[in-house]
């Protein structure tokens, strides 16, 4: 590759600012870590690169005439956030704006540069400076001079990027039509594909707000029992009023365990709403306490897990309902596989429930 | 109650023997400590020897599952004698810990 004495100049200065960029692409990429994370949003990666000295010799070597300096040269350090959704590249770029100072004459939201019948390559690129008020370092005021490129895209748009540039095409012109048309068939799936993942997180935000509100007004018969629903129930900690009872037969201290294990054995007895595991629990907390009385007074057992309740409530439901050994090692197998130990745990159960009339 | 902890390709194995009641819950506690370290633990223990545990026992299974848990490991209680596995299984110890 060769280059003329103006280009080897700008080359020169690159080699000579190299552990500049590099500091500046420490501190660039923790302030982006950080304003993710202090912003609690999930991106799939942060990314960052300085220009290898190759790629720069290729750039030059094609439009070196363009730069005066190496400052005219906006991308020697590139930054990437991908991001899962669509909407979150824009909540992304209004961070970005919010703390670094954005070059607006030389960033470009691509995804507005397509005209109304193309597809493609779609990211938004804004040409940032580090502020001093971020990071400021009296030997080296150039950190806060450089300008460093900061691309946001979906996973998707990523995907789409990446191949693309992989193709090694550098423009449309060069691509044979028909392999054109098949590149921008795909982008247009992806570009439907991430608007659709979208509206599918919104809507399924909108569903567990709704939830939460019908929880909170105990309309449980018009809420159905799934993973959600029955997260925002616990959080009602139903149970806490069964578990102290059982409790007090030994003083016992209460374990607060993960009950969501039960959803599913609660789904698979047949509960369609939290309107059913309500009545459940109006219904059948009585036997469940005496069950708990038969086994546990008379030991000296002083913990019990807050799941107790739930699993005699669910014992009490199958042996009302006449499913006998078979109902209960149904439920145990449910809850921690088949075991032969399952099948023992029922037939104990089941000997104390008849004892305590619990059995239809 | 006697412990022993073995290590065998990547799992500690331990053996339980003997009762766990408020005489010797401390010791029980000490014995486990070497369980409490290191990455990932994959222990198994095997109960086929335990003949009583008390809530004092309980407490350091629920200690032990706690710290296995936090460190992204796993624990598993296998050959449990009926009466020890029904002092799981009334307290709801056994929707904690996995017990095969």
């Amino acid at each position: 590759m060769s280059l003329d004495l103006h280009c080897e100049m700008i080359l020169d200065e690159y080699r000579e600012r190299r552990a500049t960029h590099e500091r500046l692409q420490e501190v660039v990429t923790r302030t982006l870590h950080r304003i993710v994370e202090d912003n609690h949003l999930y991106v799939t990666a942060i990314e960052s690169r300085i220009k290898t000295e190759k790629s720069l010799s290729g750039k030059l070597e094609l439009k070196g005439h363009k730069y005066a300096t190496l400052d005219d040269i906006t991308d020697i350090l590139g930054c990437r956030i991908i991001t899962f959704y669509t909407d979150e590249v824009d909540k992304i770029a209004a961070l970005v704006e919010k703390t670094f100072e954005v070059d607006w004459e030389n960033s470009v939201d691509k995804r507005k540069l397509l005209d109304l019948d193309r597809f493609g390559y779609m990211s938004l690129h804004y040409i940032c400076r580090l502020p001093a008020a971020i990071y400021a370092d009296p030997e080296h005021p150039e950190l806060n001079q450089i300008r460093f490129e900061l691309q946001m895209r979906t996973a998707l748009q990523h995907v789409w990027a990446t191949i693309d540039h992989d193709m090694g095409y550098k423009t449309e012109i060069e691509i044979p039509r028909e392999h054109l048309r098949n590149m921008n068939r795909i982008a247009g799936m992806l570009e439907l594909a991430d608007e659709q993942f979208s509206r599918i997180r919104m809507a399924i935000t909108d569903y567990r707000r709704n939830v939460q509100s019908l929880v909170a007004d105990g309309d449980f018969d018009s809420v159905p029992l799934d993973g959600d629903t029955f997260r925002s129930y616990l959080e009602l900690d139903p149970f806490r009023h069964l578990a102290k009872r059982i409790a007090l037969i030994n003083q016992a201290e209460v374990f607060d365990d993960n009950l969501m294990p039960y959803l599913q054995v609660l789904l698979q007895l047949g509960f369609h709403t939290l309107g059913d595991v309500e009545r459940l629990l109006r219904n059948s907390s009585d036997d469940a306490y005496q069950l708990a009385l038969h086994q546990i007074s008379g030991t000296d057992l002083d913990i019990i897990a807050l799941s107790v309740t739930l699993q005699n409530l669910c014992c009490v439901h199958v042996l009302r309902q006449g499913s006998g050994v078979l109902g209960l090692e149904f439920i145990f197998n449910a809850l921690g596989g088949n075991t032969e130990a399952n099948h023992q745990r029922a037939e104990r159960i089941f000997k104390q429930a008849r004892k305590i009339n619990i059995c239809k | 109650m006697e412990v022993t902890i073995q290590t065998q390709e990547g799992k500690t194995l331990v053996t339980l023997n003997g009762r766990i009641d408020t005489t010797n819950a401390d010791r029980f506690q000490q014995d486990l400590a070497p369980l409490m370290q290191g990455d990932k633990p994959d222990i198994e223990m095997d109960c086929s020897g335990m003949e009583y545990t008390s809530s004092q026992g309980l407490r350091m299974f629920l200690m032990l599952q706690k710290s296995v848990m936090a460190r992204g490991g796993s624990l598993m209680l296998r050959n449990m004698r009926p009466q020890v596995r029904e002092v799981f299984d009334i307290t709801g110890f056994s929707n904690i810990i996995k017990i095969v």
